[in-house]
């Protein structure tokens, strides 16, 4: 375990950047912390998760899956130097271990790995939180973790690549550092890990009636900022741009909130209500993806809940739903 | 850190040559094509590809041949979006692309040794003629095979003349029914819903396999008609229609509860399905 000061931190990102590009938590103009270029903004570490989708890093909102003219087909280039992505919190990294595993299982997704293949992931933990609350550490799910510590970052590597960046930090951590560390990484019960696991059992025992979906359809203004937020949310569309020039096939984040989501050619639609739509967004997160790769693919981020504007997020909608139904 | 070998894009669509098309209705089209690179599509029944018109997208296309007839395959296309209006102005030597085949086959090693009971409506024939096709070109597999369709009215029923084929041929027992008729038409098969031709067959259950495709709301009506007759759903097969936009279990436009219908399907055994929510 190592010890960087923050302006150390920032001479280590400057080396960094010689060898990886670099997609870093950066505060915007418009005062928004993101995960982006170093160019697009200062650095902004502290404040807890950033707004917006994280593996937006790996997934971006539009994202081209090929060009053509003149009969010719081009992929868009895999970046010259890999990423290092520094901004995921705990919970994002989980998010980033489960769309690691969708995205690889089966027919693997060159597209999304053309991104993610040879990228180093950096989370953020510590006493780094919105107001300067502690943020347990992720202890896994990436090549390194910085960890803040009063006014110093620990560095923890687990990975390869991760112990070959510590490597580059000078100072060991301090006997007191690492006891601060160890004391931070001890879980604490969390309200909403029960709460999810408890909905989640009675999504799968199939105990919440439909006109439970029906009330939440009713409050859902289809805006989509829970699937636009949600780091674990995959679904995309694909549409082509004709130019005089080319044609361009890319791929764009898709909402399983909108009418036309599923809507066939032929008029069918699976998911023909609002009920229909508000408990597929939250039974496939709680039951379907239990099902299929046997974990919750929620990992409370608290992001869907941030953006609806109508409260209708998964935390406020599990508490309601264990509330009657449990 | 995520490190594994490059390779092609299982997006890029592969480029296919029309060798014919041919009208089979007014808003349906069949596609004789052969990948340009000479390769077989090597599909089984069942499967489907993802069609790629540069600057109109893709969609998700059902072959309706068998790969028993080789040196090409068929796509039954309808006219129903922007997509398959553009495929429909394609003629002999344009050329498309595709991916694929994808999804998962009628399962011919269950359907084999056993009376199969072929049920199809509307375009659902499409699929269901690459079945069919095996069938005929590999007749010592399979018992008695009886073919059911329904349409709406005579002018929409798809392959004809392969339809009065099948009805004169030996192999096949025939039962065709449309929801209606008008003056001038030519039928000589029953004026109604397909679930009417069902009560009258002889079928033993234990030695029966009954193949659904049809439109969504054709499921449920002709379900109940199979479990009339003694079919439990481990014996009823069904192939579903969702929005495929990627075809490889990633997109998330089919889903049917923990199932992707690209990759899971779009052939179900009923067992697996009639319990999730949305599936028929």
């Amino acid at each position: 375990m190592k010890t960087l000061t923050a302006g150390q931190l920032e001479q280590l990102l400057a080396v960094l950047s010689t060898s990886w590009e670099l997609r870093l938590t950066i505060l915007l103009p418009d005062g928004t912390r993101v995960i982006g270029s170093p160019d697009d903004g200062p650095l902004a570490l502290q404040g807890g998760a950033v707004s917006g989708k994280p593996t937006a890093a790996f997934f971006p909102q539009l994202g081209t899956v090929f060009a053509s003219s003149e009969g010719e087909l081009r992929e868009p280039k895999a970046p010259e130097r890999p990423l290092f992505v520094l901004g995921f919190t705990p919970r994002d990294l989980a998010c980033l271990r489960f769309i690691d595993r969708f995205f690889a299982d089966g027919w693997r997704d060159d597209i999304y790995f053309r991104q993610r293949d040879g990228a180093v992931v950096a989370g953020l933990s510590g006493y780094c939180g919105p107001g300067g609350s502690l943020i347990r550490p992720a202890g896994g799910n990436c090549d390194l973790e910085f960890f803040r510590d009063g006014s110093n970052w620990l560095v923890i590597p687990y990975s390869e690549a991760g112990i070959e960046i510590a490597a580059k930090v000078a100072d060991f951590a301090s006997p007191e550092a690492r006891e601060r560390f160890r004391q931070a990484s001890v879980q604490l019960p969390d309200e909403n890990e029960t709460l999810l696991l408890r909905a989640s059992e009675l999504l799968r025992a199939n105990r919440v009636p439909d006109y439970f979906w029906s009330e939440i359809g009713d409050r859902c203004i289809a805006c989509t900022g829970c699937n636009l937020a949600c780091p674990t949310c995959t679904c995309f569309g694909v549409q082509d741009w004709r130019s005089t020039r080319q044609v361009e096939r890319s791929r764009m984040w898709d909402s399983c909130q909108l009418d036309g989501f599923m809507r066939e050619a032929g008029g069918h639609n699976p998911l023909g209500s609002e009920g229909e739509r508000s408990r597929r967004r939250i039974h496939h997160k709680l039951a379907a993806d239990p099902e299929k790769w046997g974990e919750i693919s929620c990992f409370l981020c608290g992001r869907c809940d941030a953006v609806c504007p109508t409260g209708i997020g998964i935390v406020a909608v599990m508490k309601e739903l264990v509330a009657r139904y449990e | 850190m995520i490190d594994t070998p490059r390779h092609n894009s299982l997006y890029l669509p592969i480029e296919c040559e029309i060798i014919s098309v041919i009208d089979l209705t007014s808003g349906e089209k069949l596609f004789r094509v052969r990948r340009s690179d000479g390769v077989p599509l090597s599909h089984l029944p069942g499967q489907f590809v993802q069609v790629s018109l540069l600057g109109w997208g893709e969609a998700p296309i059902s072959v309706a041949s068998s790969p028993t007839r080789e040196g090409f395959f068929e796509l039954g296309v309808r006219r129903a979006g922007t997509l398959t209006g553009a495929m429909h102005t394609l003629k002999a030597g344009d050329t498309f692309g595709i991916r694929g085949p994808f999804g998962r086959p009628f399962d011919l090693p269950r359907l084999q040794g056993q009376d199969l009971l072929l049920i199809s409506g509307g375009c659902g024939l499409a699929p269901m003629r690459s079945l069919i096709q095996y069938c005929e070109d590999r007749p010592a597999e399979f018992g008695m095979i009886t073919i059911l369709y329904g349409a709406r009215n005579p002018a929409d029923r798809l392959f004809k003349d392969e339809l009065a084929a099948w009805e004169r041929s030996a192999r096949f027992a025939c039962s065709f029914a449309v929801d209606s008729i008008s003056g001038g038409d030519c039928f000589s098969g029953s004026v109604g819903l397909i679930t009417a031709l069902i009560p009258p067959l002889h079928c033993i259950p234990d030695r029966t396999v009954a193949v659904v495709v049809g439109p969504p709301a054709m499921y449920r009506a002709v379900i109940d008609e199979l479990h009339k007759k003694g079919l439990s759903s481990d014996r009823i097969v069904v192939s579903l229609e969702r929005q495929m936009r990627c075809g490889v279990g990633k997109c998330g436009h089919c889903t049917i509860e923990h199932l992707y219908c690209c990759q899971d399907g779009p052939v179900f055994w009923l067992n697996e399905i009639e319990h999730l929510r949305g599936a028929i």
